[in-house]
């Protein structure tokens, strides 16, 4: 029996696919790397394709999502689409990552821009363990170490002192159920099955990482959010859909090879750290490690600015955490003109003698601009005051122009006020909990990609923090590193209590969030 | 058509303190609830709601300005209660089962509050069973539900459910809003409208209404 096949062309990078005759373009295009966010709902209109040979058929979802002078260029939702004829298809996904080579600011830190990084910064706790470790650690062989994310992959194999011998990077599969953990939660309830596909892909990193060197990979330790965790682990999601979020099952998860179906051996230790609780999971308390939160009496942030933002703030008595719902603001995800952080976008502007000066990445015109772009132009234009406290543009006009064609729209500036509103308001009432001033705040580390890449000048004009310049650093991806200081410490590092505080229920939220969406004023 | 203008630059402004002193001096000097409500406050909260559409307005505007114009709403109503006057349309507004978030629903219930419609929150974390409570005893003329996440949208879907089970379905208009929410998804569990902001909202109440007059 043969199956009617068809072929498809995705371009521009001209990726070639072979489907059978009438079937949706969903499993093969995300095999591919193509995000779809709504989780193929039709609902936005992240995964479109234009159609640059053979056709297809315009659906209820197209016209509801696309306007008709796209669809009239062929634009249509890939999710939605089935195949009934040979295509080439334009990926409008790709028109970005292709440029994605020199990247300059790429998310995940390559080899030696994390060996830097952990090198001088690793907390006292770790050097001592690590001091005491010299002898017992060398029996102990390789170890990998992973950062789950709801987006993306970074997983490192390092040896007993720490140095990491091999980098592995990737998109999460279950990008093809939505990009947020919502759509993955919505996905896995209707029956889908999202451990698979992740643990078949961790499991190839892990035989990329370990090539010709298995036999000595002693541990593996994941860390990642509740959902990915569960996820991982197979256990139930159902918890995590409904009021108060809250599962029974954060403890930690242990895993033997044959359980995964990895290549490794068969008395290698697989581990996926414990969750904090709600949402927070281990990727926040590797990241409370790294940044030494727990180290000693003075109060000390952790800032991880993703979708869903979240906080720690915290000491060695006791540490509150919660996560607050930031959009992808920060991302340039829902910005009229925004983009990754990839050739053509704007990464940073400047005031200078009252004139906005962009740098674009790659020099070459700017096509669009980035999240660090994003929090600079605004506050730019709050400090020449072409942007007022309340978000609206000074002059009336609708649009805010930073380096033409690129300009910022007033609707842009209310979805960055949103973010960072909620960034703002979650900090100021852990604050609160814990009784605490910002005078009395030690350090804030900002984790993650934008966290390294946005002036801390600029975020505090905004009002996205509000601390004294000199307690912010950028911390890079402390979920990573902290999960290496994990493998690397000799025993389990004492943890205070952490309490965590969910937002949505606290009555103050509300008040303060929206206190916190206008901009401050004459900074 | 007597517009207190205080009453309506304090709604405006989102000056609750202005907004109480204007309506207690209102009643003082004896004007009638009802009139201050539809010459001053609905006009305010119109206007409100242009500002926001126009983009001049957000978020933390329209919260001030619902909470000038809940305060002022506290002191009359007793007074319409009192004088056996009543709002000509009831509305039953709640966040769905599962889900916390209020802001927006918050919003939206000002708005319509603004608008001269009777408003009864439910608040969040709402069950099927008691929006079906809620419309068994009120008598509303529509029931508005919201939910900002995903996995929180089918409870719309089964409070829509509970309601034609409950054999209630026909005598209320059923609006939906919240981010993840489309007007597609409205079409497909069967409410009567869906919109995007408050403002939207206000207009779809009345739209329907009007249409069911008609």
């Amino acid at each position: 029996m043969t199956c009617d096949l068809v072929r498809i062309r995705l371009e521009p990078l001209s990726v070639e696919l072979k489907l059978p005759l009438g079937s949706s373009l969903i499993a093969a295009l995300a095999a591919h790397g193509v995000e779809f966010p709504c989780g193929g709902m039709g609902e936005c209109s992240g995964c479109q394709v234009r159609v640059l040979s053979g056709s297809l058929l315009v659906t209820e979802a197209d016209s509801a999502t696309l306007t008709p002078d796209q669809l009239a260029k062929g634009w249509r939702l890939a999710c939605q689409a089935r195949a009934h004829e040979s295509l080439v298809l334009e990926c409008g996904q790709w028109r970005m990552q292709i440029l994605a080579d020199d990247n300059p600011s790429d998310p995940i830190p390559k080899v030696g821009a994390l060996a830097t990084m952990v090198a001088p910064s690793i907390p006292a706790v770790i050097s001592r363990e690590r001091a005491g470790d010299q002898s017992a650690s060398s029996s102990r062989g390789l170890a990998v170490a992973i950062d789950l994310g709801t987006t993306t992959i970074a997983a490192q194999l390092i040896d007993a002192s720490g140095n990491v011998l091999a980098v592995e990077t990737a998109l999460n599969p279950q990008a093809a159920f939505g990009s947020d953990v919502m759509s993955r939660i919505r996905a896995a309830l209707e029956g889908q099955d999202l451990t698979t596909p992740i643990r078949v892909a961790l499991g190839q990193i892990v035989a990329r990482l370990a090539r010709g060197r298995a036999s000595q990979v002693a541990e593996v330790l994941l860390v990642g959010n509740t959902v990915m965790h569960h996820l991982f682990g197979s256990l139930d999601v159902e918890p995590l859909a409904h009021v108060p979020f809250q599962s029974p099952n954060l403890a930690e998860q242990r895993f033997t090879p044959r359980d995964l179906g990895w290549d490794l051996p068969s008395d290698c230790v697989v581990r996926f750290a414990r969750c904090i609780g709600g949402f927070i999971g281990s990727d926040i308390l590797a990241g409370i490690v790294a940044a030494g939160i727990a180290l000693g009496d003075d109060l000390t942030a952790l800032v991880d600015l993703g979708t869903n933002g979240e906080i720690a703030i915290g000491n060695r008595h006791g540490i509150v955490c919660a996560s607050t719902a930031a959009g992808p603001a920060f991302e340039a995800g829902s910005i009229r003109m925004g983009m990754r952080a990839v050739t053509g976008a704007i990464a940073y502007v400047a005031l200078v003698d009252g004139t906005l000066r962009p740098t674009v990445l790659g020099d070459g015109a700017p096509r669009g601009i980035c999240g660090s772009g994003l929090v600079d132009a605004v506050a730019a234009g709050l400090r020449s005051g072409s942007i007022l406290a309340n978000g609206r543009i000074a002059d009336g006009s609708k649009n805010f122009p930073i380096a033409l064609p690129v300009v910022l729209y007033q609707s842009d500036i209310r979805e960055l006020q949103l973010a960072k509103g909620a960034i703002a308001a979650g900090f100021r009432l852990l604050l609160k909990r814990l009784g605490a001033q910002v005078s009395s705040l030690h350090a804030i580390h900002l984790a993650g990609a934008f966290g390294n890449y946005v002036q801390i000048e600029s975020a505090l004009r905004i009002g996205l923090l509000e601390a004294p310049h000199s307690v912010i650093h950028a911390a890079g991806n402390t979920a990573l590193r902290g999960a290496k200081m994990l493998l690397l410490a000799r025993e389990e590092p004492q943890l205070p209590p952490i309490e965590h505080v969910s937002l949505a229920a606290d009555p103050a939220f509300q008040d303060e969030f929206a206190a916190c969406m206008t901009f401050p004023e004459n900074l | 058509m007597a517009l207190n203008v205080d009453l309506y630059d304090a709604i405006l402004n989102g000056n609750a303190k202005k907004a109480h002193a204007a309506t207690e001096a209102a009643i003082a000097a004896g004007v009638e609830p009802m009139a201050l409500i539809q010459e001053s406050m609905v006009p305010a909260m119109d206007e409100v709601g242009r500002l926001f559409e126009c983009e001049e307005y957000f978020v933390p505007e329209l919260l001030l300005a619902g909470r000038a114009m809940k305060g002022a709403m506290e002191l009359l109503k007793p007074l319409l209660t009192a004088a056996g006057q009543k709002m000509a349309v009831r509305v039953v507004i709640g966040t769905v089962k599962g889900d916390l978030h209020d802001i927006g629903k918050n919003i939206v219930a000002s708005m319509l509050e603004g608008s001269g419609f009777e408003v009864i929150d439910l608040g969040t974390d709402v069950s099927p069973e008691n929006f079906v409570a809620a419309v068994e005893q009120r008598k509303p003329h529509v029931v508005c539900m919201s939910a900002l996440l995903t996995v929180t949208m089918p409870a719309m879907k089964l409070t829509i459910d509970a309601l034609q089970t409950a054999g209630l379905r026909t005598q209320v208009k059923v609006l939906i809003g919240g981010a993840p929410v489309t007007h597609q998804y409205a079409k497909e569990i069967g409410a009567d409208g869906y919109s995007e902001n408050a403002n939207g909202a206000v207009g779809l109440v009345k739209n329907l209404l009007a249409g069911e007059a008609a």
